[in-house]
């Protein structure tokens, strides 16, 4: 095609927004996991090969590749390690809700094979945040707990029952103690 | 150079639901680990896995990561996924174990669409410039395959309702369909039209579900397993998108992928055809050249029961099973993609000779 | 529905703002002067809507525009009698597929012509235009029976 006259061509653009809703039930582990958040207990599941205790449940090992059922479900503790964290710098994007830095930090909860991601830690100015800090769950009131945030494709969310975790003011844990699952 | 001779040694589909209370990876872990079992090999020995899903219809992002959990990523495996049917990750296997180093294969197909509104969702799927910003639903443009069918003067309204009511009778003897039962074209016609010249009975319904295969080589097969289900030729073609663009009547693509595959008229014992909507399986008879001697989706094919993103692997599976129980001899199987028969796959499958 | 009372509703929001290209932007801009475009492929065809490459040959197909209709012929059709939020129309109405004037293939679009009855594979259509032109496909408002358009 030959571009006969010396005018550049305004590109022409189009406009095109992508709504879709979806309407999920949740599986049965993460019900058993809402409601038992909802009463100030977190539960987790233990595979019986290999002994990892997954939270939230999945009701299945994905390293073992067995089903496990709710006979396998087991209580955590609602206290932990802080095993890395980051202080993130909110970005303008649609959708967006944040407006101020906050701690986005990585829980290993006692009893835990993995970590809780995401988490706000408070009681402590942000600077001061460190892998190995000992913290507890901060548990909004009984009224106000709910199983928002649970979904059935997520990780796992605490946020509708636990705002943030808090230092417990113990000594920080050894390093070895969470050293493999910093990352 | 010929293709290296590749079986189905192994299968299984989760039975299909309106709406099951599992997660997508729950359902492939069922289907997967029951799959392995049949075919009697342990998952360490699998040298590739090949998934079909569509992050679309799950609505999460990187879904597909998330099923991988079904198929045991560690120690770190050899995969793959196509953003399609199942059907063509089993292409996809095919094609891998053709290379000689690696004689075991897992497969998996899996979707649940309960979540969301096909006449919300599938026009993503469609020219976003085009075709999309009108909203052009699924069932509207079947519909529009269908007048052009009747004016064509190729078929009637009552041949569509006959090919729902014998698939809702041959469903009754299928336990992973959705749906089944005695019924007869004059009822059927009763009901009022969803998108003339459509009724609710020429449309399919929509299920969660999880299938999986295991392949293998023709010598691993003959080891593992008494009835390995020989993939004797596998192939696809598409046309073009725009659906004013191509005869709506006929399915070239089909044909020719079923030339492709080997198929040059032999006689079929059975075939399983993704045929979602009543019109469709007209067209694909004819594209494919089948006559009244071939039983046709003994399963009772989409209209029953159709986990989208494996409906096509499923009626691979449903082939398989009618050649390894002796009920067959040679089967063909089909799939499908986009909207209105545009891209087809076709699996022609027989037991040892 | 099951009666979990543990039900999660999300939308996923994805905003894209394309470029249209040489192709289908003369499209789009054709439609604010009430014109409707295809493209000629080496054939001599006309293909509308008009495409960058010909599905059939691969060959590139930037430059030949050609104004068709902008009345047609209905060469297939169905009935939408509950759109949704997603349709073009909140009054039922036909999906079509249409065969403009000097096309030589039919473009994806609807007819509004009030009831089912009215509608038949052959009839002659033309376009009722959107009085604010947004660059868009939907700029043909709606097609309607020759000779009704205002």
């Amino acid at each position: 095609m030959s571009d006969t006259t010396s005018t550049k061509v305004e590109p022409v653009m189009m406009d095109h927004m992508v709504s879709l809703t979806y309407v999920e039930d949740l599986p049965p582990n993460t019900v058993r996991f809402a409601e038992a958040l909802v009463e100030g207990r977190i539960l987790g599941q233990r595979c019986p090969v290999c002994a990892r205790v997954f939270i939230p449940p999945k009701d299945y090992c994905p390293l073992d590749v067995v089903e496990l059922t709710p006979d396998n479900d087991v209580e955590v503790a609602d206290t932990g390690v802080v095993t890395n964290f980051t202080i993130v710098a909110p970005v303008r994007y649609y959708g967006q809700t944040k407006t101020e830095p906050f701690v986005y930090a990585s829980v290993l909860l006692d009893g835990a094979s993995g970590t809780l991601g995401g988490q706000d830690v408070s009681g402590i100015p942000a600077d001061k945040v460190h892998a190995g800090l000992r913290v507890r769950a901060a548990w909004k009131p009984q009224s106000e707990r709910s199983a928002e945030g649970q979904s059935a494709r997520g990780w796992g969310s605490v946020a509708g029952c636990i705002s943030s975790f808090e230092p417990t003011g113990e000594p920080d844990a050894p390093r070895e103690a969470y050293e493999e699952h910093t990352i | 150079m010929p293709a290296t001779d590749i079986a189905i040694i192994g299968w299984s589909q989760t039975p299909s639901v309106e709406r099951s209370a599992l997660t997508e990876v729950q359902l492939c872990l069922k289907a997967n680990l029951a799959a392995v079992a049949a075919a009697g090999i342990d998952r360490h020995d699998i040298g590739f896995t090949c998934a079909g899903s569509c992050d679309y219809l799950t609505g999460g992002p990187f879904a597909f990561v998330a099923n991988l959990d079904a198929a045991g990523a560690w120690p770190p495996i050899s995969e793959s996924h196509v953003e399609m049917d199942g059907a063509w990750a089993l292409y996809e296997a095919w094609v891998r174990l053709q290379h000689g180093d690696i004689d075991l294969a897992l497969v998996f197909g899996s979707g649940k669409s309960s979540p969301s509104n096909p006449t919300e969702l599938y026009p993503q799927q469609l020219d976003p410039y085009y075709l999309e910003p009108l909203g052009l639903d699924p069932d509207s443009i079947a519909a529009l395959q269908a007048r052009a069918l009747l004016d064509s003067g190729k078929a009637t309204e009552r041949a569509f309702a006959e090919v729902a009511a014998r698939s809702r009778r041959s469903a009754k003897s299928n336990p992973n369909a959705q749906l089944s039962g005695d019924t007869d074209a004059d009822t059927l016609l009763a009901g009022g039209y969803v998108r003339a010249p459509l009724r609710s009975h020429d449309l399919p319904v929509y299920s969660d579900g999880a299938a999986a295969i295991v392949l293998a080589t023709a010598d691993r097969a003959r080891q593992l397993v008494e009835h390995p289900v020989f993939i004797r030729g596998i192939a696809h073609r598409i046309e073009v998108h725009q659906p004013g663009s191509r005869d709506l009547t006929t399915s070239p693509s089909t044909t020719g992928a079923a030339r492709a595959a080997g198929h040059n008229g032999q006689a079929i014992d059975v075939a399983e055809l993704s045929a979602a909507y009543t019109p469709q399986e007209l067209i694909l008879r004819e594209s494919l050249g089948l006559d009244d001697k071939v039983t046709v989706n003994p399963s009772g094919g989409p209209l029953t029961a159709n986990p989208v993103m494996a409906t096509g692997l499923v009626r691979i599976i449903e082939a398989a099973q009618r050649v390894a129980d002796g009920s067959a001899h040679r089967a063909l199987a089909h799939a499908t993609n986009g909207q209105g028969l545009q891209h087809n796959l076709v699996c022609i499958l027989e037991g040892e000779q | 529905m099951t009666d979990n009372r543990h039900t999660v509703t999300s939308t996923l929001e994805f905003p894209y703002r394309r470029s249209l290209g040489t192709v289908v932007g003369g499209f789009v801009t054709g439609l604010k002067d009430h014109r409707i475009l295809g493209i000629r492929n080496k054939n001599g065809d006309v293909l509308v809507p008009p495409s960058e490459y010909d599905p059939t040959t691969g060959d590139s197909l930037e430059g030949e525009f050609v104004e068709v209709g902008p009345g047609g012929e209905v060469t297939s059709w169905t009935w939408v009698p509950e759109p949704s939020s997603r349709h073009p129309l909140s009054q039922p109405f036909a999906f079509a597929l249409i065969k403009l004037d000097g096309a030589s293939t039919s473009l994806v679009h609807v007819v509004d012509v009030g009831d089912i009855a009215a509608m038949r594979t052959g009839m002659r259509v033309e376009p009722r235009w959107r009085e604010e032109p947004q660059g868009l496909i939907t700029d043909i408002e709606a097609f309607v029976p020759e000779g009704a358009a205002q």
